[in-house]
């Protein structure tokens, strides 16, 4: 659910029966190469646009798993998926996906670590929460306001997330729009996340991120101190995975490691998760993350395929991958000029960036949503790789 | 990692890229294809990267690179649009690149091709070549330096290095005989690009003195490498060995040969110099005018001067210091040699000690310097060429117009001043100017717009323009925040009281908008158009800011030049003759607008529009403010429409423009 040319071409190298469900736009391309396709407007939910009709449309295909590849398509595909394998439960799951919220609560009740949070509805219940954060943490007079964090329930990733680092930065950046949302207490610590593939409610196989900057960069597999650590992340997730039911498929955890080596649950997700790190993913341990993505939502995958689409739960790859997302630094651009530097660097991969068109304002960041396009580079040495790609994040491209 | 070689690591990348590349279905092929680019791109400012590249091409054609883009078919690619291609930048630029190597690849072989379609791949490459010399050279036109970074540039200038070591140019020679002639007709002070390609052309052609379409490009050939029957198979030395021998008569044909000779491109050779020296050791001051080709001004001007004439002939000339004799011949025949102030200008000069930096930038200037030819000679040498041949200034590969334009203004109207500039620059590094009371010295002034001369320049401009550069900046910093634009008072500050008081701008400060466009143009007639001023002549060159245009009309950036003279061309139109420091003969700044630099009654060194298609283009100039004026109303509403029409469909795209009528 949801269109992915990689997704796509992994189905058709696996040879696995599919369809592609999306919007209109693409039917043309489709039709065109030959991929099967039903047309969907997931934005729309009415009386002719529902998951009955949408499974009535698969149904000519014989589908039997949905998997959604895009935070949009999470509640279509839990709908059939309930309805696949009959189980209402599983539409429910979905929700808890989508609701930052719900989804807080539910790991707060399974006794994971998370920090102070709470649903807001204005302005004003976020000085509220800031000033309940700031007795907890028994602020003294001139000292400064503790950080709060403000998330939309339902949005991928990084879109609309502001940190607010006083009182008067609330009144700064919050949008009336952006209410109601969750707001939450910062959390201390080195962020990572996790992919893990499941089936049978087992995790099979767990990637993890090392985030370099959020947002900005980030490697597989992840630098020696994070691996370290790796058997008690690898029981934190389990313990997710029982948490919230997790029968088949792959979720995306974000987690925050502190110096006292505590664990904090930040938020998941269970579609495709970007930064490209499914790509990396697959390069660093050698396998079709994406094709090994869908598999994992097919509860008649036999554990032979299974054993043969994924690396070992153990593995552990030599050499790293990791990548920076490019931005332009300045408000107007007309050139793209690789670094010299660049071109010297031995741990450079490829890029994909393209000059600007002529002139080109740009316009405010959404999220970290509008990257130029994306450097990637490996390696043998981690430590190299969170250097390089530091110093890259910084590294004018456009002028 | 060695230096100039692509690392392992990079190499097993693209092994890697590749393999994926080629395991992707259609879907995604273009995509990973855009990887390969992103690290292939990296290799190719140098030479070995090329080199790296060229032996992957086979493999990448066969997997497909080119497949369903426009480039897939090479039998139907077209050399002209390959320069555009470059220009727009990678990924198009790194396509493209290799597009030019499968074409080499199958004219080499390495790529499966029939007998025709070799041919057709070495009369693509050669026209490629030829179409683009300023990569092949690397001397970068004004819209390609706008528009290229500086990796864009070493990229194609390593591709061309590396394609012309393995092609002939058997093909293009008519196109070669038309560049020569454009860069020749124009003059330059800096005479490197020609000879490079007269160079060139003997290195890759076997020519056929039979052939007529061969006899153009032996001539080109004859100014450098064979100036007189004598000098045949010889070189400097033993061409001066066998002038000892001559009689009189026979160095007079000799002197006669050579006159000629340089007179026909102004391309002077080591023979000539060494004729030269040998007259005037020998005191045949009879045949020195013959020697240097003078009309009978110049005889007169030299009988005049005769003894310093042969001093600076003996202090400045060698065989490796030649070029500046046309220089001087000019300087002879334009009259400046019998001002007082010159002549001890240019005595002092052969006395004083160079400073450590500028020598420095002169024989970095200087390429291949020669060790019997002193730093100081080269740039007395340069300078003699500056004074001869004024509209010859170039600025080479810098953004720096407005310092070129000075020096060729000065060397026509104060070149005393020039002279005396040029001294204290050289023997100080510091150059000091007056500006509304107070001094700016370059010395003591931040960086102006050159951050990295390049020093592909005379020796004169290598000892100014840093600095001029840097003191017309400040001027403009200290003129800026009036409301107007600054160049309206550094201007003046620069090149001196030669500039006239009014200034017009298209462009207004304060309204951020082209206000009255109408008023300016009729302000622009009224000051040279010789129907509406009052038949009057320019005196002094005028400084004009024109926006520079792609040949698809759009706006680019700004230039300076100067305007020189308005007047009806051969056929009867009013042409606008002016200064384009930057030499280049084959311009194109849309809107079928093409400055000529020959064919349209220029001076050499000028370049010329008719008149209304450079006001399209005009954004500044200087006028009197007293008379314009009254003249203002004579110009046609017409004339006035057809050129705020092409300005408005090309650079004026770029601006809101504001009809309101403002006071000139």
């Amino acid at each position: 659910m949801g269109w992915s040319l990689p997704v796509i071409e992994s189905m058709q190298k696996l040879n696995k029966p599919y369809v592609v469900v999306s919007y209109p736009d693409f039917e043309g391309y489709a039709k065109e190469n030959n991929i099967p396709f039903v047309s969907y407007q997931f934005n729309e939910w009415s009386d002719s646009s529902n998951s009955l009709d949408l499974k009535e449309k698969l149904d000519a295909f014989g589908a039997d798993v949905a998997v959604p590849l895009f935070e949009e398509t999470v509640e279509w595909a839990g709908a059939l998926n309930s309805l696949y394998r009959d189980d209402p439960r599983v539409l429910n799951r979905a929700f808890l996906f989508r609701n930052k919220a719900m989804m807080k609560r539910k790991a707060l009740i399974g006794g994971l670590r998370v920090g102070l949070f709470e649903e807001v509805y204005n302005k004003e219940g976020v000085k509220n929460f800031m000033k309940r954060l700031n007795q907890a943490n028994l602020q003294v007079d001139g000292e400064e306001d503790s950080w709060v964090h403000i998330k939309p329930f339902a949005s991928a990733g990084t879109v609309g997330h502001r940190l607010l680092r006083s009182q008067a930065d609330v009144d700064s950046k919050c949008q009336d729009e952006d209410f109601p949302c969750l707001a939450e207490s910062h959390l201390p610590g080195k962020e990572f996340s996790c992919e893990a593939f499941i089936h049978g409610g087992k995790i099979r196989f767990m990637n993890i991120t090392e985030y370099v900057k959020l947002g900005y960069s980030n490697f597989i597999p992840e630098g020696n101190h994070l691996h370290s650590k790796r058997d008690r992340i690898l029981k934190e997730m389990q313990k997710l995975v029982d948490l919230f039911g997790i029968q088949y498929g792959m979720i995306h955890p974000e987690w925050f490691l502190t110096e006292n080596d505590e664990l904090s649950f930040g938020e998941v997700a269970c579609r495709i998760p970007g930064g490209h790190i499914l790509e990396l993913c697959g390069q660093a341990y050698g396998f079709d993350a994406l094709g090994a993505f869908v598999l994992c939502h097919d509860p008649d995958l036999s554990e032979d395929e299974l054993q043969q689409i994924l690396p070992p739960l153990d593995a552990r790859p030599e050499t790293f991958y990791g990548n920076v997302m490019i931005y332009p630094h300045k408000n107007q651009i007309s050139k793209l000029i690789i670094p010299e530097e660049l071109k010297e660097e031995s741990y450079f991969l490829d890029h994909n960036l393209v000059p600007p068109l002529s002139s080109q304002k740009i316009s405010d960041r959404e999220g970290f949503g509008n990257h130029f396009g994306t450097v990637n580079f490996k390696g043998s040495d981690p430590d190299r790789m969170t250097e390089l790609l530091l110093h890259y994040e910084n590294v004018d491209f456009y002028h | 990692m060695q230096e100039g070689v692509i690392s392992e690591s990079n190499l097993a990348s693209f092994e890697e890229l590749f393999e994926n590349y080629v395991a992707a279905t259609p879907l995604t092929k273009r995509e990973k294809a855009q990887k390969i680019m992103g690290q292939l791109d990296t290799w190719c400012g140098k030479l070995e990267g090329i080199r790296e590249v060229y032996d992957k091409v086979p493999d990448l054609t066969e997997a497909g690179i080119f497949k369903d883009s426009p480039w897939e078919h090479p039998g139907k690619l077209i050399p002209q649009l390959v320069n555009g291609t470059y220009k727009s930048g990678h990924p198009n630029s790194t396509i493209e690149l290799l597009s030019e190597l499968r074409m080499l690849a199958i004219l080499e072989g390495n790529i499966a091709g029939s007998a025709a379609q070799k041919e057709e791949a070495d009369s693509y490459l050669q026209e490629v070549l030829v179409y683009n010399l300023e990569f092949v050279f690397n001397e970068p036109q004004e819209e390609t330096r706008l528009v290229m970074s500086e990796h864009e540039l070493n990229k194609v200038h390593a591709l061309f290095q590396f394609i012309l070591e393995k092609i002939e140019l058997s093909k293009v020679k008519s196109k070669l005989v038309e560049e020569l002639t454009l860069i020749c007709e124009q003059r330059p002070v800096v005479t490197e690009k020609q000879r490079r390609i007269i160079a060139l052309v003997k290195e890759k052609i076997e020519l056929n003195p039979e052939h007529p379409a061969d006899m153009e490009l032996l001539a080109f050939q004859r100014a450098i490498y064979k100036p007189s029957p004598s000098t045949d198979g010889k070189d400097h030395v033993s061409y001066g060995k066998l002038l000892q021998t001559m009689s009189i008569a026979s160095l007079e044909k000799e002197a006669k040969a050579m006159g000629d000779s340089m007179l026909q491109f102004g391309l002077v050779s080591t023979y000539q110099a060494t004729l030269l020296l040998h007259l005037v050791n020998k005191e045949y001051h009879e045949l020195i005018p013959v020697c240097l080709g003078l009309n009978p001004t110049g005889v007169a001007r030299f009988n005049e001067f005769k003894d310093f004439v042969c001093y600076l002939i003996v202090q400045v000339i060698h065989p490796f210091n030649a070029q500046c004799i046309f220089g001087l011949a000019k300087m002879l025949e334009n009259g400046i040699i019998s001002r007082e102030a010159v002549r001890s200008g240019l005595y002092n000069l052969c006395k004083i000690t160079i400073h450590p930096e500028v020598t420095n930038r002169i024989l970095k200037s200087t390429r291949t310097p020669h060790e019997k030819v002193s730093p100081k000679q080269y740039l007395i040498g340069a300078l003699l060429r500056i004074l001869g041949q004024p509209l010859g200034v170039g600025q080479g590969n810098n953004p720096t117009c407005q310092s070129a334009r000075g020096i060729s203004m000065w060397s026509q109207h104060a070149p005393a001043k020039l002279i005396h500039m040029v001294q204290t620059a050289a023997v100080h590094n510091d150059l000091s100017f007056r500006f509304e009371g107070q001094e700016i010295s370059y010395s003591t002034t931040v960086a102006g717009l050159v951050q990295n001369l390049d020093h592909h320049l005379d020796a004169v401009s290598v000892t100014l323009v840093p600095m001029l550069d840097r003191v017309y900046n400040e001027m403009m910093r200290r003129a800026t925040g009036r409301g107007e634009d600054p160049h309206k008072w550094a201007n003046p500050g620069l090149y001196g009281q030669w500039i006239q008081i009014g200034f017009a701008s298209a462009y207004d400060y304060l309204s951020n908008a082209i206000v009255d466009f109408d008023g300016f143009i009729r302000v622009f007639y009224a000051m040279c158009h010789p129907q509406f001023n009052g038949g009057h002549r320019l005196v002094y060159p005028n400084p004009v800011g024109i926006f520079i245009t792609s040949a698809k009309g759009e706006m680019l950036g700004f230039h300076a030049v100067s305007l020189l003279r308005v007047e009806e061309d051969p056929s009867g139109n009013v042409r606008a003759y002016f200064l384009n420091p930057n030499n280049e003969g084959r311009q194109d700044w849309g809107q079928e607008i093409k400055p000529s630099v020959y064919g349209n009654g220029e001076i050499h060194g000028e370049s010329s529009l008719p008149l209304y298609q450079f006001a399209a283009r005009v954004y500044a100039f200087h006028y009197n403010n007293l008379e314009a004026s009254s003249n203002m109303d004579k110009i046609p509403q017409a004339e006035v429409e057809k050129v705020k029409k092409i300005a408005k469909d090309s650079w004026g795209k770029s601006y809101t423009w504001l009809e309101i009528k403002k006071q000139w």
